[in-house]
C-alpha cells in the first residue's frame, strides 16, 4: 500500500517537474519543426549577411527555411545579394530597415536576377509573358472593366478587383508610398509581367517561388497552373484532358525533375510537362525562357493570327521610353510562325514519329482556322448592327455583344487551345459546340433586331 | 644625278634639320602626353561647373579615394577605352568635343541625367576596368557567388559590359542624391519614379 502511494506521488511529480520544465531545442516531442533554436551561419559571408539571415531566421523562419533549402545558399547567395540597393536606388526603403544600417528594398526586379541570370532574363523578356501588367493598364476597356464596371468606381473599393484578382497573375505596375515602400493597390503580387520602379518588368518568382527559386518546381505543370486555369484558358484542366496530363498524373511523382539545366530530357519523364514542349531544349531550339517562341499562332486574340511579330516589346517600351504599352500581341519566333512550329515539333519527336506529329498540327491547325470562320462571321454581324446603331451602350448587359464576348474570350479560346494542346473535352463540349451555340444565339438577336429596328430588352 | 649633287651639297643644311626635327618631335610627344595627363583627371573634368555633382560622389566612392589604401581611378582610367593607343585618342577627341558642344551649345543642366546614367554602357569601357582588375578571372574563380556571371562574361557568353551588371554601384557613390542636390528643379527623377506615383 504504502510502496504503491510512493510510487503514485513520485508519478505525479515527475509529471509536475515535467510541465515546469518543458523539453527545449532539437527534438521536442509535439514540435516536429522546432524553430526555436537560433540559426548560426559559418560560411565565408560579411557580418552584414549573416545579420539578415540569424535575424531573419527568428523574425521569419519560413523564408529562411526556404532560402536554405534554395541553390542560392548553397552558392552562398543569400539576402543581402538581391535585397541590398544603393542610396539612391528609386527602390530604397526611406524609413529604415530594424536593426540593420544595410539599405534594402523589398522589392527584388528582374535587373537584380539578370546581374546572374542574364540569358534566361534577356529571353524572358522576348516573350509575351512580360506584357502580363503594363499592357492591362494600357487598355481603355481593361482599365474599364476592372476600375468601373467590377469596381463601381468606387472612391475607396475600386481597385480591389485589379489587385485581388488581374494583377496576381499578369502583374502590376509596383506604385510606392513616400517611405517607398509598395502600396496595397500594387503589391505583393507574383504576377508574371510586374514593372518594377527601376524600370525592369518581369517576376522570376512566378513559377520559382520564392525564396527557394527552385528548378524542380517551375518544371512542374503546377507552376503554370496557378495562372492558366479558369473559363478564359483551362490550360492546366486542357493539360489533365490530354494523354501528356494522364501519363504525368499516374506517375509523374515518380519522375526525375532535378536534371541539371539544359539536360532534362527522356528517360528523366515519359511524358512532357507544360516546361517541356514550351522551353526545354531540343534538337531545333536551344533551351529558352521565351515561352512565346516555339507558338505558330496567338490563340487569345479574338481573331487568331500566324505569330510574324518577332520579339516582344512591352518591356524595352517600359525600361527605355517610360511608356505603358500594349506590347506585340504577335509577338513569336524571329525567324516566323513556320520556324516557330519547326522548333515545337523538334520536341514531339522524341516520343512521336513523324506522320503522328505531322498529321496531328495539320487538323489542329484547321480546328484554328475553322473558329476564325465563327468568329468572322459574328463581326460582320455586329459591324451591320452598330452602322445602324443597334449596339447597347453598356457591352456587358448587351446580349449580343455579352455573347460575342464569350464565344472568343471563353469558348473560342477553350476550342483553339484544347485542339492545339490534345485536349478532346475542352475542343469539343467547352468548345467548338458552345461556340456553335454562340452563333445561333448572335444570328437569332441580330434577325431580330433587324426586324424591329431595336435593341430587345 | 642631279640629284644626289644637290644632297650632298646641303648635308650640312639636312643634318641640322633631321636632328631640329627630331628634337620638335620628342619635344611635341612630350607635351601631347603631358597634355593627356593633365585633361584626364577629377581637376580638369571638374573644371566644368555641371560636373560638380559627378566629382563630388566620386570622392565619396572607393574608385574616388575613399577607400583603406587610398588609391584613385582618374576619370579617364574607367571612360576611356585601353585597348589601343589610337583608340584612347580618337575616344578622347570625340568625347572631349562632345562635352565642349553640350556644354556651350547645350544647357547641360536640362540634360536627363538619371536616364544617361541608365546609357552607361556607351561610356565606361571594359578595357578600362580590366587594365586593374587584372586577375579577375582567376579571383572570381572560387568565389561561388561571383563565378557563375564572370565565367559567363569571359566565356563570351554574353554581351553585357562591366558597369551594366555593377551600375549604380561603381565610380560615383549614391550619384542620384549628388544630382537631385545640384541640379534642384531642374532635375528629372528616374521616370520610372514618376510612374509609380502617379495614378493609372
Amino acid at each position: 500500500m504504502r510502496a504503491s502511494l510512493a510510487g503514485f506521488l513520485a508519478f505525479v511529480f515527475c509529471l509536475g517537474w515535467l510541465s515546469a520544465h518543458p523539453p527545449r531545442g532539437g527534438t521536442s516531442i509535439d514540435n516536429a519543426m522546432d524553430t526555436q533554436l537560433p540559426l548560426k551561419t559559418f560560411r565565408g559571408m560579411k557580418a552584414e549577411a549573416k545579420g539578415c539571415i540569424e535575424c531573419h531566421a527568428k523574425k521569419n523562419p519560413g523564408i529562411v527555411a526556404d532560402w536554405k533549402m534554395s541553390r542560392h545558399a548553397h552558392a552562398g547567395v543569400s539576402c543581402i545579394d538581391c535585397h541590398a540597393v544603393s542610396k539612391d536606388s528609386p527602390m530604397l526603403t526611406r524609413d529604415g530597415h530594424e536593426g540593420s544600417k544595410v539599405p534594402i528594398s523589398v522589392l527584388v526586379s528582374t535587373n537584380t536576377c539578370a546581374k546572374c541570370h542574364e540569358k534566361e532574363v534577356t529571353e524572358f523578356r522576348h516573350s509575351g509573358h512580360v506584357r502580363g501588367a503594363v499592357q492591362v493598364w494600357a487598355k481603355a476597356n481593361m482599365r474599364d472593366l476592372m476600375v468601373m464596371v467590377e469596381g463601381r468606381n468606387h472612391p475607396d473599393l475600386k481597385y480591389a478587383p485589379a489587385a485581388t484578382g488581374c494583377q496576381q497573375c499578369h502583374g502590376s505596375i509596383i506604385k510606392l508610398d513616400k517611405n517607398r515602400r509598395p502600396t496595397p493597390e500594387t503589391w505583393p503580387t507574383y504576377g508574371i509581367g510586374t514593372a518594377f520602379p527601376d524600370g525592369s518588368v518581369g517576376n522570376c518568382a512566378s513559377c520559382h517561388s520564392a525564396h527557394k527559386f527552385s528548378l524542380e518546381e517551375a518544371r512542374k505543370p503546377a507552376a503554370c497552373a496557378s495562372c492558366h486555369l479558369g473559363p478564359d484558358h483551362p490550360d492546366i484542366e486542357i493539360y489533365n484532358n490530354s494523354m501528356h496530363g494522364h501519363v504525368f498524373n499516374a506517375e509523374g511523382a515518380k519522375w526525375n525533375f532535378d536534371a541539371a539545366p539544359g539536360t532534362w530530357k527522356v528517360p528523366d519523364f515519359r511524358a512532357p510537362t507544360c516546361a517541356t514542349c514550351h522551353m526545354s531544349g531540343n534538337t531545333k531550339s536551344m533551351v529558352t525562357h521565351n515561352v512565346s517562341r516555339r507558338l505558330k499562332w496567338n490563340l487569345f486574340m479574338p481573331l487568331s493570327k500566324l505569330r510574324t511579330g518577332g520579339y516582344e516589346t512591352a518591356s524595352d517600351d517600359f525600361k527605355y521610353e517610360n511608356k505603358i504599352t500594349i506590347g506585340n500581341p504577335l509577338a513569336g519566333n524571329p525567324k516566323g510562325p513556320e520556324a516557330a512550329r519547326a522548333e515545337m515539333k523538334a520536341g514531339c519527336i522524341d516520343c512521336h514519329n513523324k506522320q503522328h506529329i505531322d498529321n496531328f498540327f495539320v487538323m489542329a491547325d484547321k480546328n484554328i482556322m475553322l473558329y476564325n470562320e465563327y468568329w468572322k462571321e459574328a463581326v460582320k454581324m455586329k459591324d451591320e448592327l452598330a452602322k445602324k446603331h443597334l449596339l447597347g451602350k453598356d457591352m456587358w448587359s448587351d446580349d449580343f455583344q455579352n455573347t460575342m464576348y464569350h464565344m472568343w474570350h471563353h469558348e473560342g479560346r477553350r476550342m483553339r487551345q484544347g485542339g492545339i494542346m490534345a485536349a478532346p473535352d475542352y475542343s469539343h463540349w467547352h468548345g467548338v459546340f458552345e461556340v456553335q451555340q454562340d452563333i445561333r444565339k448572335l444570328r437569332k438577336i441580330y434577325a431580330k433586331r433587324l426586324k424591329t429596328n431595336k435593341i430587345e430588352d | 644625278m642631279g640629284f644626289l649633287r644637290v644632297l650632298q651639297e646641303k648635308r650640312f643644311f639636312l643634318f641640322w634639320l633631321f636632328c631640329g626635327g627630331c628634337v620638335l618631335g620628342v619635344v611635341l610627344t612630350v607635351v601631347t602626353v603631358q597634355a593627356v595627363e593633365w585633361t584626364g583627371d577629377d581637376k580638369f573634368c571638374g573644371m566644368c561647373h555641371i560636373m560638380t555633382p559627378e566629382v563630388d560622389s566620386y570622392h565619396l566612392d572607393k574608385h574616388g579615394g575613399h577607400n583603406h589604401v587610398g588609391m584613385k581611378a582618374e576619370c579617364v582610367d574607367c571612360h576611356l577605352p585601353h585597348d589601343n593607343i589610337i583608340h584612347y585618342f580618337v575616344e578622347k577627341t570625340l568625347l572631349g568635343m562632345e562635352d565642349v558642344y553640350g556644354n556651350t551649345m547645350k544647357n547641360p543642366r536640362k540634360f536627363d541625367w538619371e536616364m544617361n546614367r541608365r546609357e552607361a554602357r556607351d561610356y565606361v569601357f571594359d578595357s578600362g576596368c580590366l587594365r586593374c582588375h587584372t586577375n579577375l578571372k582567376d579571383a572570381t574563380q572560387s568565389n561561388m557567388k561571383a563565378f557563375l556571371p564572370h565565367r559567363d562574361y569571359f566565356a563570351k557568353l554574353t554581351k553585357k559590359h562591366c558597369v551594366e551588371c555593377h551600375l549604380d554601384e561603381v565610380g560615383h557613390k549614391n550619384l542620384g542624391i549628388h544630382l537631385r542636390k545640384f541640379l534642384k528643379q531642374d532635375y528629372k527623377p528616374t521616370v520610372r519614379a514618376l510612374i509609380s506615383t502617379s495614378h493609372n
